[in-house]
Parts: C-alpha cells; sequence; structure tokens
C-alpha cells in the first residue's frame, strides 16, 4: 500500500479520534455516562460498532470502552525514515476512524437533536437527512437483496460545478445505483449543488444528503453493516462476516471529489475494510493490486466523464439492460418467421453480397459499452429491393472474458437477431445470410438497431462473461472486407485451438444433466473430444454454461486420476456419475459401447450399435427413417436406449463425436463403422476422410457400407468383404 | 432362520420448519424415514392440510365444492373464519386469483389489504398463493410482504424468475418462501440453492414440486416428489430437506370431472361425492409421496384425510 496514503490516513484516523474523545468528554460533563445515546429508531444502536465489535452503545457510558478499542487500533503515526507493510495498521486505523466517526455524530444528535430531518426528505431549508432508520433500511435494503439498486456511491465532496454534480448523479441513478454523500470540497458540497441545479434529492430519489460533515460517511457505512444484519442473517461482533457479506454482495464503491484530506483518507482506508474501492478525481496516489476489493482498491485522477463508468469498471458492477429499445417486437415468437421475396426490403450475403459476424474480445479500455456505430449507408438510404456487404463486429471486454466463450458468444448472433419481427437470419460466421422485411422498416428499423440488440442480450445472458459491449455495422465494401480478412483470421486460430484440445490437456470435464427431467438417472460426461450426444453441448458450452449459471446443470468434474484411458474412465467421472445418478450408476465410459457405456437421455443426435456377423458397429441418425441392419428402425433403437440407462452394445453419439480421435476408443475407433445411413455420411463426409487418412486407410469414407448396399447385415456383409472392411479381421467385438 | 426384513438405511432428515406465530404456529417436516414407513424410521410430526379461501367470489366451481361455502364466497374474512370455527382448519391458504392480468387483474394494494385483513382475523398460520404470474406475483408479494411484516406468512409460488424479488422481501420482513419448480428434481434443488445464495435462511424453505390432479399428470409430480425425498432421505442431499407442499384443491376442483353433472357425465357416479372423492385420493397419493403441507378445498374430503392420517400414524 502507498506510503503516503498510509501516512495521510493514520494521521486522519489520530484526528478523528482525538475529535470523538473531545466529544465524549464534554457530553460526558454536560449530561452523565447514563444519558441515552444512539441514532433514531433502530434496533441496531450505533451500527458498526455493534456490526464489528458487537457492543451495544445505547448510553454514553458505553462509549468510553469503544473509544479505547480505537486507541489500542490506532498504529503510531508513520515515520519518515520506516519502510513497513502499512497495509493491515491502516486498515484497522480505517476501522477506529469510523468508530469514532459514529461516536461522533451520536453525540451529534444529542447536542443538536434537529441537525437532521430524521426521514427520508429535506424538510424546508434542511437538507441533511442523517442515519436511515429502520424503516429505511429495510425497505431500500430489499433493493440491495434483489439487485433492484446493487450498490451505493459514496461520495465525499463536490465536483466543481453544479452541472458536473447533476450529470454524475443522473449517470450514477441510471446504473440504479444510490448515491449518498457527505462532506465539502473547498465549502461546496454536493448535495447542495444538486439542490441548485433543480435535481430533486432524498431517498426516493436515490440521491440521499446525508450530512454536512465528511464524519457523515458513517451512515452509508452503517447502512451496509445494517443490511448484512438484517439480510445476510449475520451476528453483531462477526466483523469477518458482516465485511465479506457487504464485498460481496454490496457493489459500493467511495468517490472523493476534491483535494484529499488526512480525515479523507482514513475514511476511505475503512471504506476498504468494506471491500469497497475509492475512485478519485484528483491525482493521489493509486493501488491497483487486488487483494482486500475485488479488483484495484484506489483509482485516481479520473475525469468526471468517465468517473461513473470507471467506478462501475473497479467495482465489478454488472451493467443490466431491461429494455431492448428497438421499434419492432422483440421475441422468441419471431425466431422462426421468413421474409419472402416480396416482402424483402434489403438483402445481406446469403452468396449475393459479402457477409460476415464477428464477436471478439477486447481489453476493458478497448471496448466504450453501448456504443453502436454504422459505418456506411443503412436502412433509410437505401432503396428497396437493395443489396449490401455487411459486416457485423462485436467486441466484448470483462473481466472473466476468455477468448474461448467468443465463438459460443458468436453463435447467439443467430437467434438473438432473429427474435426481432421482421428480420431474418441464417447461417453464421462469413456464410451468414440476413434479410429485413418491409414492414420493419416500415415500423423505423434500422441496421444500426442490430447493435441494440446485441449489446443488450449479451449484457442480460451473458452478464457473468462480458462487462462491455461495443458493436460496428459495416456496409460498405472495403470495411466488410477488412472484417472479412480479420474473421478469417480469427475463425482458423479458433478451429486449431479447438482441434488442439483434447481429453488429455483439459484437466476439467463438464456434466450435463439438463435432461434429468425426464431421464432421472441420466448424466452426460463432456469432454473436449466427446461433446454431448444431443449435439446441442460441446465441452466449451459446458465451461460457458457454468460461468453463466454456476448452480445449472453443466458442473466442472475434474477428472482425477486415470483409470483407462482407453475405455476413458477416470476416477473424478466416477464419482460424480455416482452423485448426479443420485447412486444409481458408479461408472461408466466415455469411449465404450460394450464396456459400462454411459447413459442416454433421449436427444442424442444418432445412436450407435453392434453388427454382430459384420464385428461391426453401424450408426444412425434421427432424421433417417428407414430399417437399419440391426433390425430395428431409429424410433424402435431410441425406445431402447434413452430414458436414463445403460444398455450395454448401444449408445447415444452426437454427429461431431463419430469424427472424434476418441470415438469408440474401446471397440477400435472408427474403422469399426461398417454401416451408416447415407445421409449421415454425406453429411460427415469430409471429416470422415480425413479421419479415414489420419487413420492410414485413405478409402475408409467409401468401404463404410449404407442404404444404397443394403438395410440387413446379409445384404451388406458381401460388400464389405469385397472392398476388404477392417472390421472384419478386428478383434472380436463381442 | 427367521426371516429379516431388509430395510432402507437412511442418513438424512426433512428440516423441521415453524409456520405462523404463536399459540397457534405448527411445526411440519422432521422426518428420518419415507412417507409412514414408521417401521424404518419416524415420522415425528403430522402432515398439514390448509383450508382454501379464495378473494373473490368463485363463478365456476362444482355446487358441491360452493355449497360448504356458499354463504361466505364473498367475503374471504368470514370464509376464513369458517373453515377454522366450522371446519376445524388449522391452516388457510389465500388464493389470490383475482390478482391476475389475464383475469380481474386486481392491484397488488388490493391484494395485500385484503390479506392483511385476512391475517389479522385468524390465529392459524396463513399460506398466501399468487396467480402464478411471475411478474404480476412479483409485484404483489412484494407488497404483501412488506405490509404483513413480521406476521410469518408463506408466500409463493416463489419461482426461478423471482426469488431474487420475493426472497429478498421475505428475508426482510420475515416470512417463508414457497420454492415453486415445474416437476423437477434439478430446478426444485437449483432454486433452493439460488434461494439459499440470496441468503433466504433454511428455516423458512417450503418446497411446491408442482401437483397435477388425479387423471391429470399426478404421476409426473409423484415420481418427483418420491425422487426429492429419496435425495433428501438417503442421498445426503442437504438442499432437498425441506418440506414439501401441495396446492391440491384447485388442480382436482378445476377438472372436468370435478364438475360434470350426473347429467353430462351419467357413468361416473354421483357428482356430489365424485369431486370429493378425486380431492381425497389426490390427497392421499401426494401424502405417500411426501407431501408435508396439502392445500384442500372440500370439508369433506378433508374429513377423509385426517381419518387416514389419524389411522397411519397411530403407534
Amino acid at each position: 500500500m502507498s506510503k503516503i496514503i498510509c501516512s495521510a490516513a493514520i494521521r486522519g484516523a489520530h484526528n478523528i479520534v482525538d475529535k470523538a474523545e473531545q466529544k465524549y468528554q464534554e457530553a460526558l460533563d454536560k449530561w452523565g455516562p447514563d444519558h441515552a445515546v444512539g441514532f433514531p429508531n433502530t434496533a441496531y444502536y450505533l451500527p458498526i460498532i455493534y456490526g464489528i465489535l458487537g457492543v451495544p452503545v445505547s448510553k454514553l457510558g458505553d462509549v468510553r470502552p469503544v473509544l479505547e478499542k480505537c486507541r489500542s487500533l490506532l498504529p503510531p503515526l508513520v515515520s519518515e525514515k520506516v519502510w513497513l507493510p502499512y497495509l493491515a495498521p491502516t486498515l484497522e486505523a480505517g476501522m477506529a476512524t469510523f468508530f469514532a466517526e459514529e461516536i461522533i455524530e451520536a453525540i451529534r444528535y444529542l447536542e443538536y437533536p434537529d441537525f437532521y430531518t430524521k426521514q427520508e426528505d429535506p424538510i424546508g431549508g434542511n437538507i441533511w437527512l442523517g442515519a436511515a432508520d429502520d424503516i429505511i433500511l429495510r425497505k431500500r435494503g430489499v433493493e440491495f437483496v434483489d439487485g433492484t439498486a446493487p450498490g451505493f456511491a459514496a461520495i465525499l465532496g463536490a465536483p466543481p460545478t453544479k452541472e458536473i454534480a447533476a450529470e454524475i448523479a443522473k449517470e450514477l441513478q441510471e446504473k440504479n445505483l444510490y448515491v449518498f454523500m457527505c462532506a465539502e470540497n473547498n465549502g461546496v458540497r454536493m448535495s447542495e449543488q444538486l439542490v441548485e441545479a433543480g435535481v430533486q434529492i432524498g431517498w426516493p430519489t436515490r440521491l440521499v444528503s446525508f450530512g454536512s460533515d465528511y464524519t457523515a460517511t458513517v451512515f452509508a457505512m452503517g447502512f451496509a453493516t445494517r443490511a448484512a444484519m438484517s439480510f445476510g442473517g449475520i451476528k453483531p461482533g462477526d466483523f469477518r462476516g458482516n465485511l465479506l457479506y457487504n464485498k460481496n454482495r454490496i457493489f459500493a464503491f467511495a468517490m472523493p471529489l476534491g483535494p484529499v484530506s488526512d480525515e479523507w483518507y482514513a475514511n476511505a482506508a475503512g471504506a476498504i475494510n468494506w471491500g469497497f474501492p475509492v475512485i478519485a478525481d484528483t491525482p493521489i496516489p493509486e493501488i491497483l493490486p487486488t487483494g482486500i476489493c475485488t479488483y484495484e482498491h484506489v483509482v485516481s485522477n479520473v475525469p468526471h466523464s468517465e468517473i461513473v463508468q470507471r467506478a462501475v469498471e473497479v467495482r465489478g458492477l454488472k451493467v443490466t439492460v431491461s429494455k431492448i429499445d428497438i421499434p419492432v417486437s422483440y421475441g422468441p415468437a419471431f425466431e422462426g418467421e421468413r421474409i419472402r421475396k416480396d416482402d424483402l426490403y434489403l438483402e445481406c450475403g446469403g452468396g449475393k453480397t459479402k457477409a460476415v459476424e464477428l464477436t471478439v474480445s477486447r481489453d476493458m479500455d478497448e471496448v466504450e459499452d453501448g456504443h453502436v456505430e454504422m459505418i456506411g449507408p443503412d436502412l433509410d438510404q437505401i432503396k428497396d429491393g437493395s443489396k449490401l456487404p455487411f459486416a457485423m463486429l462485436i467486441e466484448v471486454a470483462g473481466r472473466q472474458r476468455q477468448e474461448d466463450f467468443e465463438p459460443i458468444l458468436e453463435r447467439q448472433i443467430h437467434h438473438l437477431v432473429n427474435y426481432a419481427e421482421g428480420i431474418m437470419h441464417i447461417g453464421q460466421r462469413a456464410i451468414m445470410w440476413l434479410r429485413v422485411g418491409k414492414a420493419a422498416v416500415e415500423k423505423g428499423f434500422r441496421l444500426k438497431h442490430l447493435g441494440t440488440i446485441m449489446h443488450a442480450k449479451y449484457h442480460q445472458e451473458f452478464g457473468a462473461i462480458c462487462d462491455k459491449v461495443q458493436v460496428k455495422i459495416y456496409t460498405e465494401e472495403a470495411k466488410v472486407d477488412e472484417v472479412l480478412a480479420l474473421a478469417r483470421k480469427i475463425y482458423a486460430a479458433r478451429d486449431k485451438r479447438v482441434d488442439r484440445m483434447t481429453d488429455e490437456t483439459e484437466e476439467t470435464f463438464y456434466s450435463c444433466t439438463l435432461c434429468q427431467s425426464f431421464a432421472p438417472s441420466h448424466v452426460c460426461i463432456i469432454t473436449p473430444e466427446r461433446t454431448g450426444m444431443c449435439g446441442a453441448y460441446n465441452w466449451l458450452d459446458g465451461k460457458a454454461s457454468y460461468e453463466i449459471n454456476p448452480t445449472g446443470p453443466n458442473q466442472p468434474i475434474v477428472k482425477g486420476e486415470c483409470i483407462d484411458p482407453v475405455l476413458g474412465k477416470w476416477k473424478g467421472t466416477d464419482e460424480f456419475i455416482f452423485k448426479a445418478s443420485r447412486q444409481k450408476f458408479q461408472t461408466a465410459s466415455a469411449y465404450s459401447l460394450v464396456h459400462d457405456p454411459m447413459t442416454a437421455c433421449g436427444c442424442f443426435e444418432c445412436i450407435a450399435t453392434i453388427l454382430p456377423l459384420c464385428n461391426g458397429v453401424m450408426i444412425v441418425n434421427r432424421d433417417y427413417l428407414g430399417m437399419t441392419p440391426c433390425g430395428m428402425k431409429f424410433t424402435t433403437l431410441a425406445g431402447m436406449v434413452g430414458g436414463g440407462e445403460v444398455t450395454p452394445g448401444f449408445l447415444g453419439v452426437s454427429k461431431h463425436y463419430i469424427a472424434s480421435r476418441k470415438f469408440l476408443l474401446a471397440e477400435g475407433g472408427l474403422k469399426r463403422v461398417v454401416w451408416m445411413p447415407q445421409m449421415l455420411k454425406k453429411e460427415l463426409e469430409a471429416k470422415l476422410k480425413s479421419r479415414g487418412e489420419e487413420l492410414g486407410i485413405p478409402n475408409l469414407f467409401d468401404i463404410i457400407a449404407d442404404d444404397t448396399k443394403g438395410a440387413t447385415e446379409e445384404e451388406i456383409l458381401p460388400f464389405l468383404e469385397e472392398v476388404g472392411h477392417p472390421a472384419l479381421t478386428m478383434e472380436s467385438i463381442l | 432362520m427367521a426371516l429379516e426384513i431388509p430395510k432402507v438405511s437412511y442418513s438424512g432428515k426433512i428440516r423441521e420448519i415453524v409456520l405462523g406465530k404463536g399459540d397457534k404456529a405448527i411445526t411440519v417436516g422432521g422426518g428420518t424415514s419415507y412417507p409412514f414407513y414408521l417401521f424404518e424410521g419416524q415420522m415425528p410430526l403430522k402432515p398439514r392440510i390448509a383450508m382454501e379461501v379464495y378473494d373473490s367470489p368463485p363463478d365456476d366451481w362444482a355446487p358441491t365444492a360452493l355449497e360448504p361455502f356458499a354463504d361466505v364466497a364473498g367475503d374471504p374474512v368470514a370464509w376464513a373464519k369458517k373453515c377454522i370455527d366450522t371446519y376445524g382448519a388449522e391452516m388457510i391458504a389465500l388464493q389470490l386469483v383475482s390478482t391476475d392480468p389475464n383475469g380481474e387483474n386486481r392491484s397488488a394494494e388490493e391484494a395485500a389489504a385484503l390479506t392483511k385483513k385476512v391475517a389479522e382475523a385468524v390465529d392459524v398460520p396463513l399460506i398466501v398463493w399468487g396467480c402464478n404470474n411471475a411478474e404480476k406475483d412479483t409485484e404483489v408479494l412484494k407488497k404483501i410482504a412488506e405490509d404483513c411484516a413480521g406476521r410469518s406468512l408463506m408466500i409463493g409460488p416463489v419461482t426461478e424468475a423471482n426469488y431474487k424479488q420475493v426472497g429478498a422481501v421475505a428475508i426482510g420482513y420475515e416470512h417463508t418462501v414457497i420454492a415453486s419448480t415445474p416437476i423437477d428434481i434439478n430446478l426444485a434443488k437449483q432454486l433452493n440453492i439460488l434461494l439459499g445464495n440470496l441468503g433466504v435462511p433454511d428455516g423458512r424453505i417450503l418446497i411446491d414440486p408442482t401437483t397435477g390432479a388425479l387423471g391429470y399428470g399426478l404421476e409426473y409430480g409423484y415420481s418427483v416428489m418420491e425422487r426429492i425425498r429419496m435425495a433428501a432421505l438417503t442421498q445426503e442431499d442437504e438442499r432437498l430437506q425441506f418440506p414439501m407442499v401441495c396446492n391440491l384443491g384447485k388442480e382436482v376442483w378445476k377438472t372436468k370431472e370435478a364438475k360434470q353433472s350426473r347429467d353430462e357425465a351419467p357413468k361416473l357416479g354421483d357428482p356430489a361425492k365424485r369431486g370429493v372423492l378425486m380431492e381425497a385420493i389426490t390427497a392421499q397419493l401426494v401424502l405417500a409421496a411426501g407431501a408435508d403441507i396439502l392445500i384442500m378445498r372440500h370439508p369433506e374430503s378433508i374429513a377423509l384425510i385426517q381419518d387416514m392420517l389419524n389411522d397411519l400414524l397411530a403407534a
């Protein structure tokens, strides 16, 4: 911690404790030790002292031991010559500061009973509200718990002008934050500036003018401390619990506006105990490493125009966007809507023009949240029936960002854009196809609104992984070409990354129990090389889904010690399966259809099963309605395999898994496959061919029989013999 | 050699939850075996029945269902009192159907004023059930929680869509939440985890697994309830060790069979008994699956179930 800050904070704390002692002595002389003292209408006494120390101060005499505690917490002043780690003593000085300030404020209530209005609003000329009573606490505290108000900004001092004050207040209100104000900057106070600017202050507008003095900071901190006791079930005196509750749940920060005095430093040091960072407009030293606070501790010299955004970032507050501001209806009902030729206003992509969509992650300072830019002609500048090149570049930034999540976010563009009424979207990446209908354009829809949609939806659905979103939409050929080139480079790198990821390189797999609602004992284990059998969830999806919804159906499984590399069994996965199947199954193989095959839900894309005569395996996909060589159609097979049961010899698989290097490893892999419907073979042609090459059987694709060769084992066996299918000479599959 | 009957070994216990306040407060839960398996464990606290009271006069009820309440149908306070004084109700469940935005769409303020009146008029534990529209329920239940602070109501249904808002007021104003999920053990568990993370104390959570009426999907709910109990008692799943509430009266009495007259359904027997028996059988089955609190309508079906409970629990 910065020595300058520490020295100042410790000096300030000494001053404040001295002042409290003096006030206490005066009060004691005047009223005696049995005189009642406290904040109005609260069951929490002096809340910081009560919450942190567990000491209920109700009469003047109770103050003495608290002051003694302050003294014992106060470190000696920092000497010029000694360099020590000052963090702990400074934090303790901050704590002593708050205890002392509560005492000062409590005595103020004795000395000047009408100093504060003691209610939600200013009364007449008195704008100072003082401590929130328990009714306000409960009513407002609920908003902190349910997230309607994520936290507060504790502002000390004032910005240079009333206009800036109003602007900062408005920005904080827009983020749904409470603004707790106190202290003066050169005789100017922000609460007064707001009144002058005609802004209504008081609890109902969330602009809370706590007090005129810096000691009123304790009303903000006391509010937070009581919230932890009232809503978090934290017991008085459980300081650790209280501070952690605030760090993890109350998104508050201190914002000193104006020169930072020793006393302000002391208050800031105190706030850091609660995990509340400090964002200042003056060039004080910064404390950037993470420790007590979630991210940085002190960030300084921030211009007023950026200070709210910066504060939100530093505290790690998530932006909530509740409404998507576009002129057409928006919802899943419009997802399947088609735009026919006659209704068409604009068409992009789909082979007609160049078109691409790309989501990339950037550093926090490279993205301006909510920035949507249209480069090139928009819908109001073109004629009905036009075609345009198109590129949508979505740049996201987040504290939890991971490049791995880019493709997952990007894949959402399809349905998120489709939800807009009058817009049709097909495909993805550089094969995307966009149609905008005439009706949408008449209602005022512009291409720019695609950016509005993506910004809002990324925040709403993926807030856990993106903090900032900006969108650029291009309809100028040259710019589109630039994005295309960038996209191609990124796609290649992504594909390579996924390709290189193996079950050996990753320590964590993901579960999927989404289907337990109808297949109660089903547990899917998703590994990098074995996607979920539904084809909808690969390993990265599992990872992202867990980040977004940590209590959801995709949980991380540390694979642990490998029990059998060929069957695909690990200690960690077995333990997980035992628990998640509610003790029905003890083990499952990731790579076998004969030995402890995995359970199947019912959503599998394909079913693999044994053809004993051919000593091989056949695979049939859901879309294939005909008879198969095992004597059953897909529907009959599905009835046998699904429902969360283990059926040795039968396995639900995804299409993608068929071309995996781990496909049925225990049975000999892809070269065991003797039959597939032609439609499935066609769909997987490129992948199957390249796997054949890899396996040293370049003609593997051609020697797998299909429905044109026969629909019974007897019919296909001669073909397999003729082409010399490797399965025939492999060891017996049974 | 004597025959030894194999026994299930239980490792869990259902949490005991106190409902309501004062002399008439009730504790439910506490079971250490499958329901009524008294040869394997204990069921120290009897399942309880809450009688339904509606916030507006019913207009489409079967005559059999309406008959006992015909004189109080427009007056929820009198209705609640009649349930207690005449039929010995040990709990009341106020069904706020009139708040439904697709129906009467009564405001949260009206609903809260009414709930307060009923809460003041009765001393037994009070369940307050919204209209199953998450958005409206949020508004209504928030207002009720605030206006009835400290009355220890049971409020629901609390769903994934509104658990934060309703959970927050339940914490702040000290009520119990009824965590409602659509017939799915994992969603039930997840909602309980989320409520816990939010800060709702474990002593103030009840599970509504969603109940269908006899012949209308009851078996699905039954299986899920069974599985919730198995997870809670034998698999140490502590986020499922909460008592379960079944809001079944409403479900049974809205079925076609419960409403049809003798002329409309000549082969279905005496309409005066039909609905009563359907309700009683539904209740009996969910009890066997593990229900701790039943919300029921007809005094006769309730009497049948009380009889059954007394028989089964007689040591």
